[in-house]
């Protein structure tokens, strides 16, 4: 268990509660006759949320952390993968879906491992085409195949 | 009409041929994920259901979602049988409910005995999988019509003690599991109120009015959160398959596994309706007893057969048994039978008492399909268990992006919106770092598929008692209910204070 994630955790968990309940204040009760609103649920849930936090909070400070080895995470490939995705998903609807999947599923299959040029290649383009064709061309699926210039 | 010309009734609908190639695929699918380690039932399940609703398209919507059902569900059991072939064969189990079976497994395969300890694994599923499922036909009726008398706030205490009993056992923490419940509970809230009609917490962004869509939630902090995982914490492992050699078990092996396998059967599916309790505990559970009752318990983990058929019958029983409170209550166990009950409500089929009088065809169809699907495992999985075992040694390298394409394709699908690829992505990085340190992720779907309807109970019983909160503790069934999850809350953390070891339910 890492405390200091844990303490950020409480602390953010806090906030969102305390938004939440301030956010249900300023809801309009609009049921009319009722007494029962809209911001009932909310603002249960937003308090609940404040007291777990700080439980939590409390109980970072009541168990010992125990500081465990820190194991070796792959950043580099990771942030390539994140971005690569990121990429991906805002290039989706101008580029257009086929384009878009090969050149990702093919750069993802490169960082993972710089090996296998070739299926590499063979297996991008064969997962964009045939999804393509499976969803847009058999099941009329809505989905930017080409290019919006195109 | 009774039960029994309603299950005809099933199967008629279960045996239509589009249905049984959706069951077949189902179960296909989910052995794949169940012997792909990374890729639990609850990713796969999530994964897959965009995909179903892109099939079913072009089915009338009662059609659609009976057959959608069959597929999702044969993915959820199909995973119990493949996951044991890993834990037998590699040592690695595929999902967490296997991990007791590599106990005796693996020292099987290591003696030369890996046919029959798959063999006995399979067809203990498969003897459980019938047992839950003659189980689920009694009970279904009588337990939806007790459902039926419930008000409103007998529906929102009994759902309280839903998610009590899920966060209860969900992780290490049981404040942090809470948490989670109260996120998942207040991310529903988000949107149109369907009460009043107004907008909550949107602030006036359009994309937002809908509210947040349960699938993107599932499958980012699920799939995409696994997946990241194993990108980060890359491990080159040897993986050393061991061989296989004669499938069938000899006659002592069937003679000692059979009471294992019925005791494993019964106890799973007791397990597997309550809630919060899963496969595996249901597992852990056979394992200890079986090793309890056994006349030499000291046989146990040097290969008995008893430490295969009991876990394995259990965990299958129990996601037999898991159906039944999401089928005739409305209320989901566990987390993917929460990911189950999303995809009903997507196709507007309300899982719950009504289930079996207002979409027959599904309910039935359904539990029809089941039996089909169970006869069709173990017809694939002792044949082609090698076939299986190949399926460990895909690449790292293809798979992960692959899972990633899928993910993004299959929320754009349903959603077709670029808000909601971010917010998957999003999710995914949110998904990893929350079960990392040990924030359970179940309870956070679990509450967003539920939220609305706790909500709706709450007001309809506050507005009933014109804004009386005592109206819970007053009517005796919500009290009882409460009772309940108040000790299911208070008893593992007074245990936990006396140092006792809880045994916790981790699905992923």
């Amino acid at each position: 268990m890492d405390i200091k994630f844990d303490r950020i955790a409480s602390v953010l968990f806090l906030a969102i509660g305390v938004l939440f309940i301030i956010g249900s204040r300023n809801l309009a009760s609009t049921s009319y006759g009722s007494s029962v609103g809209p911001d009932i649920f909310p603002s249960i849930l937003g308090a609940l949320l404040v007291l777990l936090s700080i439980r939590l909070f409390y109980e970072t400070f009541v168990t010992r952390g125990h500081q465990g080895e820190r194991e070796k995470l792959q950043c580099k490939p990771f942030l390539i993968i994140f971005l690569a995705t990121l990429f991906y998903i805002l290039t989706l609807e101008t580029v257009g879906y086929v384009i878009t999947t090969f050149i990702f599923l093919f750069v993802c299959f490169q960082t993972m491992e710089r090996t296998n040029w070739v299926k590499s290649l063979i297996i991008s383009a064969c997962f964009s085409g045939i999804v393509y064709f499976l969803y847009v061309q058999l099941l009329k699926g809505t989905l930017a195949g080409w290019p919006i210039w195109f | 009409m009774d039960t029994l010309d309603y299950l005809f009734q099933g199967f008629g609908t279960a045996l239509i041929w589009y249905n049984l190639v959706f069951a077949f695929v189902g179960v296909l699918i989910g052995t794949a994920v169940g012997v792909l380690p990374g890729i639990g039932p609850m990713s796969g399940v999530a994964l897959l259901i965009p995909v179903t609703a892109s099939i079913t398209g072009g089915l009338p919507p009662e059609q659609a979602a009976t057959s959608a059902i069959i597929l999702l569900a044969g993915v959820y059991y199909g995973a119990m049988y493949g996951g044991s072939t890993t834990s037998i064969l590699l040592n690695t189990p595929g999902e967490s409910s296997s991990v007791v079976t590599t106990l005796d497994g693996y020292q099987m395969a290591k003696k030369g005995r890996a046919g029959s300890a798959l063999s006995i694994a399979a067809i203990g599923s498969f003897v459980a999988g019938i047992v839950t499922l003659i189980a689920l036909i009694a009970l279904a009726k009588p337990l939806s019509a007790v459902a039926l008398k419930f008000g409103p706030a007998e529906y929102f205490s009994l759902m309280l003690l839903g998610l009590g009993a899920v966060s209860g056992l969900a992780g290490k923490s049981v404040t942090k599991a809470l948490i989670m419940t109260i996120c998942g509970l207040l991310l529903g809230t988000i949107g149109i109120d369907s009460v009043s009609g107004i907008a909550r917490f949107t602030f006036d962004v359009p994309w937002l009015f809908q509210g947040i869509e349960f699938l993107t939630i599932a499958v980012g902090l699920f799939a995409l959160g696994e997946v990241f995982k194993t990108i980060l914490e890359k491990e080159e492992e040897e993986v050393h398959v061991a061989k296989i050699n004669n499938l069938l078990p000899s006659k002592d092996e069937f003679k000692e596994s059979a009471g294992p396998i019925a005791r494993g059967s019964i106890l799973g599916f007791f397990v597997g309706i309550l809630p919060g309790a899963g496969a595996t505990l249901a597992s852990f559970f056979s394992y200890i007893l079986e090793k309890k009752i056994s006349k030499n318990p000291s046989k146990f983990g040097t290969g008995s057969i008893a430490g295969v058929a009991a876990p394995e019958s259990a965990n299958n029983a129990a996601s037999g048994g898991a159906m039944i409170p999401l089928l005739t209550l409305g209320i989901p166990g566990s987390g993917t039978t929460a990911i189950l009950m999303g995809a009903l409500m997507m196709y507007n089929v309300q899982p719950g008492p009504l289930l079996f009088e207002d979409h027959p065809q599904v309910a039935w169809g359904l539990i029809a399909s089941m039996f089909i699907g169970n006869i069709m495992l173990l017809i694939l999985n002792l044949p082609l268990v090698k076939v299986f075992a190949k399926i460990i040694q895909t690449p790292k390298q293809f798979l992960i992006p692959i899972i990633i394409a899928i993910s993004i394709f299959g929320v754009y699908a349903v959603q077709v919106s670029t808000y909601d690829l971010l917010l998957l992505l999003g999710c995914g990085i949110l998904g990893y770092f929350l079960s990392k340190h040990d924030y359970p992720i179940a309870p956070i779907v679990l509450g967003l598929v539920l939220g609305p309807m706790v909500e709706n109970n709450l007001r309809r019983a506050l507005t009933i008692s014109n804004g009386d909160f005592s109206v819970f503790l007053t009517r005796p069934i919500s009290l009882a209910f409460l009772l309940i999850t108040l000790l299911w809350l208070i008893i593992p953390f007074l245990m936990k204070r006396r140092g006792k070891e809880v045994i916790i339910n981790v699905e992923g």
